[in-house]
């Protein structure tokens, strides 16, 4: 693109932060090709499954893989998740909250959450049981983080500044930096429930700030935070770290990015405003 | 008449048993080729483009990586596009399938890249041989050679997402452009200076139709069928309501999602009554009355005899239509971008803020490797071979298809096809409220064709339907996500054992977790609108 030729430094940023992305997912290539955790984090659940069930004397870590297996193994019936349920269960009742006892709480959760209807008050204890349990564990973030999502768009007894406080209560596990990926959705995922329901404020620029500073592995992903905080500290009035946030954006967005005119237009028109 | 019958079923069986022999020889002479030969390697390659000049490229590059390697022998299929789905299905699971494959996201699963394709991460990011001779990529990584150096986003070919590989190497782009009838326009107007703006192009219609009317000439200025008329006025729709979503983007990112579009449209932000989208109705009725009689009826084939008989002068087609309109074509053709409407516009140009910008236009004709290729590494060779500048260039000269590497020469006659790159966001229309709205559109379509065209009776016969449809469209997204959601519980479950041992900061743990957090909270958003909908 023969207009963003300056802008050759960032896009080698950029493409070394692809790099490292790509980087990450070869640390989980499989060592063991026919391994079941293997084949499992490959989605493929049947093959997974398959071994999981031969492996009888396999004990706790087989019985949790079995049951997150079985939760997909196709097709999905009711029946399989009563069972992997039952092994979940038999999992935490023999030591609680020990790691592989706090990722069985966790997948319990999940089935609650997902894949039947239980009240959402019931939901919500579950994941708050495995946050007071451990809150230093990597299950308790991720249970905050799906909390704060449950309470943002499911507690309707509660009003809009009550769902985002209520979930903002969460940062402390949700936003921790054991999972800084986790994190940074989870400060996203905040100012994007308040934008939903039209709160357009500084908490939603601290939020948004929070997320671009933890930061994505993904790199679009993190070029984009640009512009959005851009267009919200427009939208509040604070004209300078809106321009800021537009030129970062500039300067990061990859080639394909289709808002690359449309912000520079919107830039442009903000720096003829403040004049 | 009797002896006639006997006649005709012994011919019938005579061919029936001619074809089953020669099919018979063909599977012996395959396995044979190979058994006789054991240092010689057989890769086979499978697409559904049958459109001209894309065999006889590949052909071309084929002969010539033959002739580099005498030990290897490359074997096209073109599969027809109407079996392809069932075909692909039958060959994975077969056990046999191809060496490489065409991919395409709607049609192949994660599950399917996962179980049947080589990842292709890792042969991406070392150098190409095959652009050792080029000074400027020599020292690239094969996937930065791509002029889109292919930025894994969420919608490509490619990359999947969810598994976060790249499973698919692509060849070429595509756009959307009219095509014209050189001589019929130049007749009509003296000379063919493509038209840049919306105005411009309905004085080209206009001009058409005059010459038509004083010469007696049966010929229409726009080739129609709902196919047609669907590609060019999505193109100038999407410019009209441009800064529309300045207003109604509530995540402020400036990137109007499906899912926002409809969501606000459920919420009341817009309807087809708000005048930036009524216009859209109105420039489709203005550019039917330029379509032949009865275009709504029609489909995309009639519209292309249409055109090459010369009974129209320009057709909105896909670029992939390019090679077979010029071969078939006895008139000189030439072709233009969909001219967007301006701001300057004095009528439709009030929400446009210019032309729709084309840069996410991401490569196609994606081909991966499957898992059981016997010869998987000269498969993934031949894919460095093929997307070499040269042999793409050699792709893009022989198909007119657009060249995806860097510096590949763009023939002349594509030149028209590059993607507009300074351009702008699109706005919602109706074709951006998903399938069943599109639907909505097409069947109705065609009270906005002809005398009687009205776009204000369209709304008001149309706006139950899409009243209806909205929500329903929500609802199935809601589902496709949670099956997404609960998907990724297992894998990362199988994450989590994985690689918690090494530190889970920035695993692909932690980066598959944070996209489940995302998809997540996109069903919640759709199930709190429908709630929040329902109580009104």
């Amino acid at each position: 693109m023969p207009v963003r030729h300056h802008h050759q430094l960032f896009k080698s940023c950029l493409i070394c932060a692809l790099t490292l992305l790509v980087g990450v997912t070869g640390r989980a290539q499989p060592a063991e090709e026919n391994d079941a955790w293997t084949l499992l984090s490959r989605f493929l659940y049947r093959d997974a499954a398959e071994i999981f069930e031969r492996d009888a004397g396999g004990g706790r870590l087989r019985d949790l893989g079995l049951a997150a297996a079985l939760l997909n193994d196709p097709p999905v019936i009711p029946s399989k998740i009563m069972r992997a349920e039952g092994l979940l269960q038999g999992v935490v009742k023999e030591s609680p909250t020990d790691d592989t006892g706090l990722y069985a709480q966790y997948l319990l959760a999940r089935i609650m959450q997902v894949h039947r209807e239980t009240p959402v008050k019931e939901v919500e204890a579950a994941y708050r049981k495995i946050i007071t349990a451990a809150p230093e564990s990597a299950s308790a973030q991720l249970a905050a983080a799906q909390l704060a999502l449950v309470i943002l768009y499911q507690r309707s007894d509660l009003d809009v500044s009550g769902r985002l406080a209520q979930a903002a209560d969460l940062a402390a596990v949700a936003g921790s930096d054991r999972l800084p990926d986790v994190a940074s959705s989870y400060f996203h995922q905040l100012a994007e429930a308040a934008l939903f329901y039209k709160v357009t404020d500084e908490q939603v620029l601290g939020w948004l700030e929070q997320a671009h500073a933890i930061g994505s592995s993904n790199p679009l992903y993190q070029s984009s935070f640009n512009l959005q905080l851009a267009e919200v500290a427009r939208a509040i009035g604070q004209r300078e770290k809106a321009l800021t946030y537009y030129e970062q954006f500039l300067l990061t967005a990859s080639s394909t990015d289709q808002r690359y005119y449309t912000a520079k237009a919107r830039m442009d028109e903000l720096k003829e405003e403040t004049r | 008449m009797k002896r006639l019958s006997k006649l005709g079923r012994t011919l019938a069986i005579g061919i029936l048993a001619l074809l089953f022999i020669v099919a018979a020889v063909q599977v012996f002479q395959r396995g044979r080729e190979e058994a006789d030969d054991s240092d010689l390697e057989i890769i086979r390659f499978a697409h559904w483009q049958l459109e001209p000049g894309i065999r006889e490229a590949f052909d071309a590059i084929a002969k010539e990586y033959m002739a580099l390697h005498p030990q290897v022998r490359i074997k096209q299929l073109s599969i027809p596009g109407r079996v392809w789905k069932q075909w692909l299905r039958t060959q994975l699971v077969g056990g046999e399938p191809p060496d490489l494959i065409e991919v395409v996201n709607y049609e192949v699963s994660d599950e399917m890249l996962a179980r049947y394709f080589v990842p292709l991460t890792v042969p991406l990011e070392e150098k190409n041989p095959y652009n050792a001779d080029e000074p400027d990529l020599r020292d690239l990584s094969w996937r930065r050679s791509f002029s889109s150096e292919l930025i894994p986003e969420d919608s490509v070919h490619y990359y999947s997402a969810n598994l976060l590989e790249y499973y698919a190497v692509p060849n070429a782009m595509v756009t959307v452009r009219i095509f014209y009838n050189r001589d019929i326009v130049r007749a009509a107007l003296g000379e063919d200076r493509v038209p840049e703006t919306y105005q411009e192009f309905l004085h080209w219609c206009e001009a058409v139709n005059a010459y038509a009317e004083k010469t007696g000439q049966p010929i229409m200025a726009l080739a129609g069928s709902s196919y047609n008329a669907v590609q060019l006025t999505g193109m100038l729709t999407s410019t009209l309501t441009q800064k529309l979503v300045l207003d109604i983007d509530y995540s402020k990112d400036l990137n109007f999602t499906v899912q926002e579009t409809l969501i606000t449209y459920l919420l009341g932000d817009w309807s087809m009554r708000t005048p930036a989208l009524s216009r859209c109705f109105e420039i489709v009725e203005s550019i039917g009355r330029f379509m032949p009689p009865g275009w709504a009826q029609l489909n995309r084939d009639d519209a292309m005899l249409q055109f090459l008989q010369g009974k129209v002068a320009m057709i909105p087609t896909g670029t992939w239509d390019a090679a077979g309109i010029l071969q078939q074509a006895d008139f000189d053709v030439g072709a233009f971008r969909v001219p967007g409407v301006g701001p300057d516009d004095q009528y439709f140009g009030e929400w446009a803020m210019g032309p729709a910008s084309e840069a996410n236009i991401f490569a196609s004709m994606s081909f991966g490797v499957t898992r059981t290729s016997k010869h998987s590494e000269r498969a993934i060779d031949f894919l460095r071979f093929m997307t070499s500048r040269r042999s793409n260039t050699t792709f893009a000269e022989m198909s007119t298809w657009l060249p995806v590497i860097k510096g590949a020469t763009v023939p002349a006659v594509s030149k028209p096809f590059e993607p507009i790159e300074k351009g702008f966001i699109r706005g919602p229309s109706v074709r951006s409220l998903s399938v069943p709205a599109n639907d909505i559109f097409q069947q109705n379509i065609h009270m906005l064709s002809g005398r009687t065209a009205n776009a204000a009776a369209y709304i008001e016969h149309t706006e139950p339907l899409y009243k209806r449809a909205v929500p329903q469209e929500l609802t199935r997204m809601a589902k496709v996500y949670q099956a997404t959601t609960r998907q990724k519980d297992s894998v990362l479950a199988a994450l989590y054992q994985l690689e918690k041992d090494e530190g889970l900061a920035r695993s692909k743990f932690d980066i598959v977790a944070s996209k489940q957090l995302q998809v997540e909270a996109q069903r919640l958003q759709i199930l709190r609108s429908l709630e929040d909908h329902a109580k009104r």
